[in-house]
């Protein structure tokens, strides 16, 4: 619809809430962020400019480096093996196997769930003493294999990670309704000509999929793998021996010591991070799939 | 699929397929629920069950007393209608203001309007943890630490960009030519907002209030970040609290961590259909 002149003030005023909260607390903040990176600032007394030292002492802590690194798996993990493993998920449910929507009701709940209460909920789980984890595995003979998941070096951010990666509902979801909006024209032509429903999930589905629905997940997965921070807090508070501490748990905890330069310098680091990571997967996705777009615009002149 | 799919002739391993297929299936559905299913039955027993017996034992006596004390001893009940007040508020006020936004974005052509939408998505995307210095600075200028206020601004701000995309994403559906008959009828701006538009972006509205309750809901960081008064905690700073005051009383945590898991759920088995219709007109266009 085009703007008449007497719409103007209206429009100005129905859209003013919206743009002053993003700019408020969307552009401002960010600005701020890197602002304070570049002082020195206890939250009360007067900052002072200190430049790029923040930065010299961020790249300095072992602690933080671990941090970025436990990020940077963290984000790969979500991105290129969650993602996949709801991948097949959603191929698999939108064929409608029996009972396919209480599957999925059941496997979103953790999206859901609050992170504090499954971060305590797996915290019980990965119990030295009585838990969960500990007792299948006496049960099923290892118990040998028992031990502290949390509180051991080499367990502490595997066991943290992993639990993670098999809550594939979201991503599922989200796919699976992609995939629902393909022709099934080209499913009945593939079953003619003699393609199995694995051939016809690699040859049709998965092409299909990839530069919309995958790469959205792709995308989201990984920044979820970067903001990590509750359950981290919760699980360990980043120990034993910082192996399992995040960027934003590092930037609470200089937080916590009224260390705002480096927090903020901390949180631009994360920033940037993610930001790579988009681009990254971007260009990771474009190109190669001629093939998919091929049939997208078969697609589009049938419709 | 259609009904009418042709099934495919059999393969080798067509056989195959369908056991891994169903195993698959059976091990995501068990790998969500058997822990959700432990937590309960752990949050019936006794304290001495929970420490000294079997993690698969059941409880001799369902301890229907760890709720109460839960809810009573440790002050949940003021938690989740603390929780319910913020949500509520939150939602309402975001609801309101991004209707408003998404309105002009999605029915009307004017300079910067590309603009101001790359804003909202991009939106989505910022880490917010990062911003948890800005935030705490900015509701302490404004006066705000540690009030209702404080947290009701917050969530329904960083709920914004979410809210804004779901709802302009159904508006966009809506056919111009409804609104133009109108307009031709002499209905203005907030005649056809109110009359047309509103009426018929219910379902994404309904959307876009689930998805920003269960946010509210479900979050910790900044609660905890700008509320101090043990008055005004939420439920999840209380679950956070509860698991150091209480870290011997394990069955009452459980209890605890149940109760606050049961609002999300059934919000979610109740609003099941537009929250994934929503979420995914959104994402899938990505």
């Amino acid at each position: 619809m085009k703007l008449e002149r007497s719409d103007r003030g209206p429009l100005i005023a129905f859209m003013l809430p919206a743009i002053t909260v993003m700019v408020v607390f969307f552009v401002i903040p960010v600005l701020y962020v890197v602002v304070v990176s570049f002082l020195k600032w206890n939250g009360i007394s007067a900052p002072t400019f200190r430049a790029l030292k923040n930065f010299a002492l961020l790249f300095k802590d072992k602690a933080f480096a671990r941090s970025v690194l436990n990020n940077v798996i963290w984000a790969l993990v979500a991105g290129f093996i969650q993602v996949p493993l709801a991948m097949v998920m959603a191929i698999i449910l939108s064929r409608k196997p029996k009972g396919w929507k209480f599957f999925r009701t059941v496997y979103f709940f953790p999206q859901v769930i609050s992170g504090i209460a499954l971060a305590t909920l797996w915290r019980a789980i990965y119990r030295a003493d009585t838990g969960l984890l500990n007792g299948l595995l006496t049960a099923v003979g290892r118990g040998d294999l028992a031990k502290d998941w949390l509180g051991t070096v080499s367990s502490a951010f595997p066991a943290v990670l992993i639990y993670w990666v098999f809550y594939v509902g979201y991503y599922m979801v989200i796919m699976m309704a992609d995939i629902t909006t393909i022709d099934t024209s080209y499913y009945e032509a593939a079953t003619i000509d003699g393609a199995s429903d694995f051939q016809q999930a690699i040859y049709i589905t998965i092409p299909l999929i990839k530069k919309t629905s995958l790469l959205t997940c792709v995308t989201l997965a990984s920044v979820m793998g970067l903001r990590q921070f509750e359950q981290v807090y919760m699980l360990t508070n980043g120990g034993p021996a910082n192996t399992t501490s995040t960027i934003v748990l590092y930037m609470y905890k200089k937080m916590q010591d009224a260390n705002y330069g480096m927090a903020s310098a901390s949180a631009v680091i994360l920033i940037i991070v993610g930001v790579i990571f988009i681009v990254c997967i971007r260009k990771l996705f474009e190109g190669r799939s001629e093939q998919a777009q091929m049939i997208r615009k078969a697609r589009r002149g049938v419709k | 699929m259609s009904e009418t799919r042709l099934r495919a002739r059999p393969h080798g391993w067509d056989l195959l397929l369908a056991v891994v297929r169903w195993i698959l299936i059976i091990f995501f559905a068990v790998y969500t629920l058997f822990p959700l299913l432990w937590l309960i039955v752990s949050s019936l027993k006794t304290n001495f069950e929970f420490l000294a017996g079997s993690p698969f034992a059941l409880p001799a006596v369902p301890q229907w007393q760890n709720y109460k004390n839960a809810l009573t001893v440790a002050g949940l009940g003021r938690m989740l209608m603390n929780s319910v007040i913020v949500g509520l508020s939150a939602t309402a006020v975001n609801v309101i203001i991004a209707s408003m936004g998404a309105y002009c974005i999605s029915r009307f052509r004017f300079n910067g309007r590309e603009r101001i939408f790359t804003l909202f998505t991009a939106g989505i995307l910022v880490p917010l943890n990062a911003l948890m210095v800005p935030y705490f600075v900015i509701i302490n200028k404004l006066g705000l630490y540690n009030t209702y206020g404080g947290m009701i601004l917050l969530y329904c701000a960083i709920g914004i960009p979410m809210s804004t995309f779901l709802i302009r994403g159904l508006m966009d559906s809506i056919p111009m030519e409804l609104e133009e008959a109108a307009y031709i009828d002499g209905c203005g701006f907030f005649g056809r907002f109110f009359h047309i538009i509103l009426p018929l972006s219910r379902t994404g509205i309904v959307t876009a209030a689930t998805f920003e309750f269960l946010t509210c809901w479900n979050e910790f960081v900044f609660a905890n970040l700008i509320v101090s008064s043990e008055k005004l905690r939420t439920i999840q700073v209380g679950i956070r609290y509860f698991t150091n005051q209480f870290s011997t009383d394990y069955v009452s945590m459980y209890a605890a961590i149940v109760i606050s898991i049961i609002p999300s759920i059934l919000g979610y088995v109740l609003f099941q259909e537009q929250i994934i219709a929503g979420m995914t007109s959104g994402a899938v266009k990505g």
